[in-house]
Parts: C-alpha cells; structure tokens; sequence
C-alpha cells in the first residue's frame, strides 16, 4: 500500500509538468475515429466543457493532465466534490458519460 | 482490498487536486501585469493552425471595441470612450490607414462605443449610454452624427451593443441587463452606477409576474442598516408574491431591430443577460453571444455558461432563472460554493427557454465574433468568437484564466475549438505570461472579401479586489489570413 501511495504521487507530479492544452492550435487538429469519440466530443461541449474548456483548467480543475481512471471520473462526476456539482443519472445518463469518457481518452493522449 | 485501495485512491487523488476552498482565485483577470513602458506587440507569440497567420495591423488604440470596413475595403475601429473601473475617454471612430490613425467621429461622455458596422454608405455605432442611457448613432463619412434609437435603459452594468445589418435592411442591435442577476446588489455601487442612479434597475419586455423572493443585504447606499431587494426593482425595495412587473419598450436583456433612418423600433427576443456579439450566418439567421451569470453580488450563480444563442423571433431566452437552457435550482449546477442556490424570481414562464448553439467557457466573456464566409479561409458556416478573458476575481473564483482567444464555433454541433491563443504551456493574457500576444480579444470580423479575419484585441485590462484597472494605449488590431492550403 506504502508503494502504490509512493507510485500515485509520483505520477501526479510528473502529470503535473505536462501541459493539459489540446487546441488544434497548438497540439495539431484532433482525430476521432468512433461514433462514439464523436458523441462524446458533443457531450462533453454540453456537460462538461463549460468549466474544464478543452479539458484545460477554468473554473474547474484540468482534466488532461490528470491520471484519473475511468472509475473515478465516474465517481467524481455522480458525487461531485469541492465546488464541482453532482451530475444526477437523470442529468447525465450512464451512455452519455461512457461516451464523454472516450472523448475524454482521445483528448488526454492527443 | 480491491475496493478499499480504490477508495483510498480516490481520496488521494482528491486530497492532491487540492481542495477548491483554499486554493486561491487562478484567473487571467488578476495575473494581469500592467505594462510600465507600453505594451509589446509580436505576432509570433500567437499559435495558430497550420497554413494561418497572423499580423499587427494596429496599436495604442484606448480600448478598442469593434472594426467594420466600407466599400472600398477601408478599416475602421471603433475605440469605446470607457472601461470598467470608470476610466472615461472620448469615444472615437478611427479609419486606420497607412499605419496611421485618423479621426472619423467623436462621442461625448457616454460610452462605451461597443462596436460599428458599415450599412448603406453610413456606420452605425451602438453607444453604450453609461451616463445618459444607450443609444443607436448614424455617422456620415464627414463624422455627422444623427441618433436613431435614444432612452435605451443601458446605465448599468453592461451596455448598447453590436449592431449589424440584417438581410431586410434593418439595423439589430443588444442591450445588456442592469445587474447580474435581477437583484441591485453591492456589486453594483461597485461597478460605480448605482450610486450615480441609486433608483435604475432592470426593465421587463413583457409582463412578468414575481415569486416574491427578496435578497437581504446591507444598505451600502446609506452605509447603516440592511434592506431587502426584489427583482427588477430599485436597491432597497422589496416585491411580493405574485406581483405582476409591467413589460415595456424598450427594455433590457434584449435584442431589437431599429429602421435605418430611425423609428419603428422593434422587439426581437428577450430574456438574455448581456447579447454582446450579434452576427448573421452565412443562411441570414442571427445569432448572439450571451455573457453569462457571475459568482457575484446579492443573488451569486455559479457555474454559468456564455451562451451563443440562434434567435428565434419572439422567444424568451430564460434570465433571469435560467442558464442555457436550463433552469438555476437544477441539482447543484448553479450553487455557488458553501451558499445557497440561486432562489427562482419569476413566478410563470413566457416559453420553455431553447437550448444554446453553444456554450462558451464560464467567465470567458464570448464577445464580438462573425461566421467564415469564404471556402479560401476555410471553416465556412463556422463561428469565429473573440473571448475576452476573465475578470476573476471579480466576477467568481477561476482554478485557470479562461478566455484570451479566438476560438471556432461549429454551429451546428456545439462542438468549440480553439483557434488563435498565446503560446505556451499556459492560457492566459498576455501580460501575465510575460509574452507580446493576445491581451484581450473583444471582438472578430471578416473583411468583405472573406479572406481575412480582423481580432480587436482591447488592451490590458486588470482586475483586483477594488474593481477593473483598465490601461489606455494598449489596444491592438489583429489580422488573421491563411496562407498555406
């Protein structure tokens, strides 16, 4: 357990020297390949965007440059935390946050 | 074990984001530096797609709002004549040439000028009417200037906006809300308006009937004492249940369409916050740009949107109790951190507000944009919005600055990508990334040929705990062209 703390952290603080911007600008324009990734994409812009643009830091934390699994997204995103608010799965249904969870893989290692 | 390793994980994971209540406010509005000895200006600080690129065209303008361009393919800027923070200047027409600047027009003291377009060989400048209320001027090539729309109730905190030509040869235009969300608050006297008119507040298009919710607050007018405040009513005066608000024209959170000449002034749509960027696409339908809720004053939202809106004639669009098409008490989306939700303030509903084209950043400050007319520029039928950054911490708590770019709007996905910003590993302006790119960009506008995508970059503007502290001479304007295929 004392490893895997040790690993975590040292993972987060090389994330941490990476920069989370994804812009077509800046990082050559975005392929997705899937329905899904393309869904996911649209969702995003309509759930999520508005506080982590791009996955990069707004009101909200940066996401893509975050070593967060898919389980604690999904965690994080029913519970919420901090200011964050808790997305209902009647707000946010389960496919839709697969979807946005796809998108959110293709982005982070764009 | 699996499952107690998971939740240990989570809450590290959770404990090394940090916790959002002590970290401090990380917006671009506060990181700004005030340039000591004039601002620096170098289009290779700015990244762009492939092919594209990007050249100065203009400096030392005091804060530029809008560029328009006559039939000779002329520039024109339009410098406003006021910022936030109460700095006053002299509104101003420019046409830039030959690296110069000449003077077309001149305003009195009741800016700011918001922007300007070119309409049947005359401009048209939407005059903000802080001191003296909105106005729509006509101004010849000669700079007379003849007003077409007058009484606007623009004196609070956001203004007369746009305007452009629409295909039936009417001028449509925007004009803002007195406050950020219905409620005349601290935030207000901090603005400067509300103590030179302690009885202005926010006016209904229609009738409206109330949920009598109040808002206590100190009395900061008087400076003893508290008072209770309902909507669309003067600091200090409370509404009732059910009490029914008289609609009248002209109101604001609106868009309206005047004739050219004059009169006949029209009633668009309603229920926005502040429409600051209005825009025809390439089919002749209108679009704006709505600048969001702030985390700010007696009825505080969090988490609000800048909506683009596609306008439907007639429609309400949801302020004061909705964001984006969805209303404030929906879960926790709009509660500000360790206060209460927003309380709903209208009793009834005119219509089921749509849903946004978009949703731009929260305090990104979507402004000024154009739709791409010309396959040569590409992204034809796309969206080119000028985000003017954050005023965190005025206006909420930001973890990164937001805005300070130019991005492209898919219209019919919502699908938003950025397309001109500051290099590097950080957004933000460019005084606080100690860089020459972008400040702020308030406004974006193809050239009549299409080819050429013009950025009015506003200059530096910082915020602090007191308010805005705007800097004169540090506006930019920007051209954008493609040059690779």
């Amino acid at each position: 357990m004392r490893y895997m703390t040790l690993a975590v952290m040292a993972v987060l603080l090389l994330c941490a020297c990476g920069t989370p911007r994804r812009g077509e600008n800046i990082a050559g324009p975005l392929t997705l390949s899937t329905e899904k990734e393309v869904r996911g994409e649209k969702y995003f812009m309509t759930y999520c965007n508005k506080c982590h643009p791009l996955g990069e830091s707004g009101v909200g934390f940066a996401l893509n440059n975050k070593p967060l699994t898919g389980p604690l997204i999904r965690t994080q995103v029913r519970f919420g935390a901090g200011a964050m608010p808790a997305f209902s799965k009647e707000f946010l249904p389960d496919e839709k946050l697969d979807d946005i969870l796809a998108y959110l893989q293709v982005l982070r290692e764009h | 074990m699996g499952k107690i390793r998971f939740i240990c994980m989570f809450i590290m994971v959770a404990c090394l984001a940090g916790c959002y209540a002590m970290r401090p406010s990380s917006g671009g509005g506060g990181q700004t530096e005030l340039a000591e000895e004039g601002r620096r200006v170098d289009p290779a600080d700015i990244s762009l797609p492939f092919g594209y690129r990007i050249e100065v065209v203009a400096t030392g303008l005091t804060f530029p709002t809008g560029v328009t361009f006559d039939e000779k393919g002329n520039v024109y800027v339009v410098e406003a004549g006021y910022s936030y923070g109460e700095v006053w200047e002299t509104p101003r027409l420019l046409r830039v040439a030959d690296g110069g600047l000449r003077v077309i027009a001149e305003g009195g003291e009741n800016g700011p000028w918001t922007g300007a377009v070119r309409h049947d060989g005359a401009f048209y400048v939407a005059e903000g009417g802080e001191l003296e209320g909105g106005r729509i001027l006509r101004i010849a090539d000669n700079g007379e200037i003849t007003t077409i729309a007058d009484h606007l109730p623009s004196r609070g905190d956001h203004h007369t906006n746009g305007p452009v030509a629409g295909r039936d040869g009417l001028i449509y235009f925007g004009i803002g809300t007195a406050t950020n969300s219905a409620i005349v608050g601290e935030d207000n006297l901090k603005f400067g308006w509300l103590k030179r008119y302690p009885g202005f507040h926010d006016t209904a298009c229609r009738d409206i009937r109330l949920t009598g919710e109040n808002y206590r607050s100190k009395d900061f007018l008087k400076g003893t004492g508290e008072v209770s405040t309902g909507a669309f009513a003067p600091f200090g005066t409370a509404t009732s249940k059910g009490q029914v608000i008289k609609g009248r024209i002209p109101c604001n959170g609106a868009v309206f369409r005047v004739n050219p000449d004059g009169g006949d002034l029209k009633l668009v749509a309603w229920g926005f916050r502040n429409p600051f960027g209005l825009a025809f696409s390439p089919d002749g339908e209108l679009f704006v740009t709505d600048n969001g809720y702030d985390d700010r004053g007696s009825r505080p939202v969090f988490g609000a949107g800048d909506p683009l809106w596609l306008v439907k004639e007639g429609t309400w669009y949801g302020w004061p109790d909705y964001s984006a098409g969805l209303r404030l008490d929906e879960g926790n989306q709009f509660k500000p951190f360790l206060q209460e939700k927003p309380r709903l303030l209208l009793a009834e509903y005119p219509n089921h507000p749509p849903n946004p084209a978009a949703i731009l950043p929260v305090h990104a400050s979507a402004d000024g944009f154009d739709f791409s007319r010309n396959e040569s520029f590409g992204h034809r039928g796309e969206a080119f919005i000028a985000l003017f950054g954050d005023q965190s911490p005025a206006t909420g708590k930001s973890l990164g600055a937001v805005g300070f770019k130019v991005v492209r709007v898919d219209v019919r996905t919502g699908v938003i990508n950025e397309f001109a910003a500051n290099s590097g590993k950080k957004i933000g302006p460019a005084s606080a990334l100690e860089s020459s790119g972008f400040e702020r960009p308030i406004a974006a506008r193809f050239d009549p040929s299409g080819e050429a995508l013009y950025v009015v970059d506003f200059g530096i503007l910082k915020e602090t705990e007191k308010g805005a502290e705007p800097q004169r001479k540090t506006g930019v304007l920007w051209r954008i062209t493609r040059e690779v295929k």
